[in-house]
């Protein structure tokens, strides 16, 4: 055969294999979060690494308020055109897993998973064993404090009981100055319920046993009661604790702009308490949750995020996706044998969750306000993840706002929450 | 020759039929349908069990279900009927001053007026939860000038939900002064010459010719207002989330909460049917008011 006849030869296979080249290899993914645009960028950029060794494969990231990423991923995930990856709550996992809009881990990756993992992480990504998302985060909740504050009040060390709370809550209220000593949040289920959970494990009180609500026991009674005394205190103003569609809004400002003397949160807002705070940010201390009569220790609420991906996507999306997970999660990604995903949560003062992430990033989870958190991590206790925990939360929320304004007394709301936890509970496990 | 043109009026009409009947009729009627199963908005609607009546009990029943649908039932009548009070009156008073043709300045101000109308809701309610910040807000800054406190505005459950209304009765004043002054076009001018030859002052011209002639107007206005209000959803979700307390809690959000949110596409349903019903029941009753005046 000539070397012309060749060449045509290879050039109809060229043209033939092309389309079908062009059309195998090339598959846009797209990743859904309620992160900041700082964040975003971030990963976007991380995005970019992996297209280096894998240019067919292009991710579009796209945010939605915090407020909107459930409705979003209910309303579009049923479709192959929806998120192929999405960051989601463990709380709403038991759900998208029974509605089946998330799809099971590949062996390998689940295999890498569990070996990678903490027991306990990876079980709060699972839904009947088996594993739907690769875990990123854990978020624990502690007392943050301002210490210009506390000095001007005289006190001279964080409250570690329930009545030393009281007491610094009382002497760092200045109502004529618009100032609160404790800080409460509200018209954000998580904020709310959180911070009250936290006050409730620390009381040696429980949210949910064996999927039962434990709203009516005696640890949880006292815990109301703790909310009435110090709303009634004036210690706390619930007009000075609302929250918007960002989780952000007047209960940060208060905090930030020194209104606030005390309040119960989570790591994750490190990084909005230094946008906003400036150099003022080393005036905040963090310190375990004060315990309550009933207590032992200091205890608090912890939970996680994990990245999903779309049951509906392609096939060719959903492999990919798990690809780019493995690869966003794993230590050769990111700087330092840390993964690109730890390095992005690190920015916003959020803990990562892979142990050899832990190891990596060591010395700045010392740092004085995240070693703080850090230090409360091993006597967390995971916020419960049932079927209808979403909607439990919210109708918790109401109550708890009922008895921040003065609507239901301690009593009343005890009796409120936990008849309405039952009939929620009960109905989601039919 | 009656047969062709009943032949050709039916073609004519059959594509605004049919779009109406795929894009209205039908979403209705399968929401009707819906409220009586028992279905997951995650599902097929082949997965739907009939169960019922059992919805409707539970949305107005003493559980946590009931309670948030009955709250926020109140407080979509609440925010509907205060809109349209102080909308209605203001928009007439405004229809009134900008009509006045001798008066400098008429169509600057009708254009300030309806520009409001103009600005997107969502950019809206973002302006204005800045102005009602406890803190740093503008609002409580000027009442600080005047000596008066601050006010708590959208944190309080007291507060929020007007405060929403005067977000909405801002946004949308301009709309209806705008109909206003059309429905003020529509009265003949001799009508208020002869009654400035009897003697009548302005505040009888105002009563007798001025707010009878504008009837149909304010009518039509009034519908509108109550559709636009029922439908608040932007500054709900953007800035309170239904809170505190459930204060702003409105239907629309309720119902994406609990029918996308929660997955509960029958109890959603239901909600729904009882915000079509209500509507619809207000609207005719409203309708029978304005013909029995003309009656009388």
């Amino acid at each position: 055969m000539s070397l012309a006849w060749v060449s045509k030869l290879a050039l109809a296979a060229g043209l033939l294999a092309s389309p079908t080249i062009g059309w195998a290899q090339s598959v846009n993914i797209s990743y859904l979060t309620h992160w900041s645009p700082e964040t975003v960028a971030l990963l976007d950029a991380a995005a970019k690494d992996y297209a280096r060794t894998n240019p067919d494969v292009t991710v579009t990231v796209r945010a939605v308020p915090f407020g909107d990423l459930l409705t979003t991923l209910r309303s579009q995930g049923g479709s192959s055109e929806g998120p192929t990856i999405g960051g989601i709550y463990d709380l709403w996992l038991p759900e998208l897993a029974r509605d089946k809009l998330v799809a099971p881990a590949p062996d390998t990756v689940a295999g890498e998973v569990r070996t990678g993992w903490p027991a306990g992480v990876v079980s709060a990504a699972s839904v009947g064993g088996t594993l739907y998302g690769i875990p990123n985060e854990i978020d624990v909740y502690a007392l943050n404090y301002n210490k210009e504050l506390f000095k001007q009040a005289g006190i001279t060390a964080a409250p570690k009981t329930w009545s030393e709370l009281k007491n610094a809550a009382q002497k760092l209220t200045r109502q004529d100055a618009g100032q609160q000593g404790f800080g409460m949040i509200n018209s954000w289920a998580a904020g709310v319920v959180h911070p009250f959970a936290s006050l409730l494990v620390s009381n040696g009180g429980e949210l949910v046993k064996d999927g039962k609500p434990m709203l009516d026991s005696p640890q949880a009674g006292e815990t109301f009661q703790l909310y009435e005394d110090l709303i009634k205190s004036g210690a706390s103003d619930p007009a000075m604790a609302t929250a918007d569609a960002n989780t952000t809004g007047p209960f940060l400002d208060n905090f930030v702009s020194g209104k606030t003397g005390m309040i119960i949160m989570a790591n994750w807002w490190e990084s909005a308490l230094k946008g906003g705070m400036g150099d003022k940010f080393s005036n905040i201390a963090t310190a375990p949750i004060p315990v309550g009569p009933s207590g032992d220790k200091p205890h608090s609420i912890s939970y996680s995020w994990m990245t999903v991906v779309n049951a509906n996507a392609g096939q060719a999306e959903q492999k990919v996706a798990w690809d780019f997970l493995a690869w966003l999660n794993s230590p050769k990604s990111g700087k330092n044998g840390a993964s690109a995903m730890s390095d992005i949560l690190m920015s916003m003062g959020i803990l990562p969750t892979r142990t050899s992430d832990i190891e990596a990033h060591k010395d700045k989870l010392g740092s004085e306000f995240l070693s703080g958190y850090v230090s409360v991590l091993a006597d967390a206790k995971p916020f419960p993840v049932v079927p209808g925990g979403q909607e439990f939360s919210e109708s918790l929320q109401q109550t708890l706002e009922a008895l921040q304004y003065g609507q239901l007394s301690a009593k009343d709301a005890q009796a409120n929450a936990q008849a309405d936890a039952v009939s929620i509970l009960e109905r989601a496990a039919k | 020759m009656i047969k062709t043109y009943r032949a050709s009026a039916g073609i004519m009409l059959a594509p605004a039929v049919t779009l109406i009947g795929i894009f209205i009729l039908l979403p209705m009627l399968l929401t009707i349908w819906l409220s009586f199963q028992d279905w997951s908005t995650q599902t097929p609607f082949s997965n739907a069990s009939f169960i019922g009546f059992d919805n409707f009990r539970e949305i107005f029943g003493p559980t946590s279900v009931g309670r948030d649908f009955k709250r926020a039932l109140l407080n979509t009548a609440i925010y509907t009927a205060l809109s349209v009070i102080l909308i209605l009156p203001l928009s007439v008073a405004l229809g009134l001053m900008v009509y006045q043709r001798d008066v400098a300045g008429g169509t600057a101000l009708r254009t300030v007026l309806f520009s409001t109308y103009m600005v997107p809701m969502i950019a809206v309610t973002l302006v204005w939860s800045k102005l009602y910040s406890p803190s740093e807000g503008p609002l409580n800054q000027m009442l600080g000038l005047a000596g008066i406190g601050p006010q708590p505005w959208l944190s309080s459950p007291r507060s929020a939900l007007i405060s929403i209304v005067v977000l909405n009765v801002w946004q949308q004043i301009g709309y209806f002064t705008v109909l206003a002054v059309a429905g003020l076009t529509q009265i003949p001018g001799s009508l208020y010459e002869a009654a400035t030859l009897d003697g009548a002052n302005r505040r009888e011209q105002f009563r007798f010719i001025t707010l009878p002639l504008l009837r149909r107007t304010l009518l039509f206005s009034a519908v509108i207002a109550i559709i636009n209000a029922v439908q608040v959803f932007e500054p709900v979700a953007l800035i309170t989330q239904g809170g505190p307390v459930g204060s702003t809690n409105v239907l629309t959000y309720h119902i994406r909460r609990v029918g996308i949110e929660r997955a509960q596409g029958g109890l959603g349903s239901a909600m729904a049917v009882m915000l079509m019903l209500a509507l619809v029941v207000v609207v005719c009753a409203l309708f029978a008011f304005a013909n029995r005046k003309d009656d009388e």
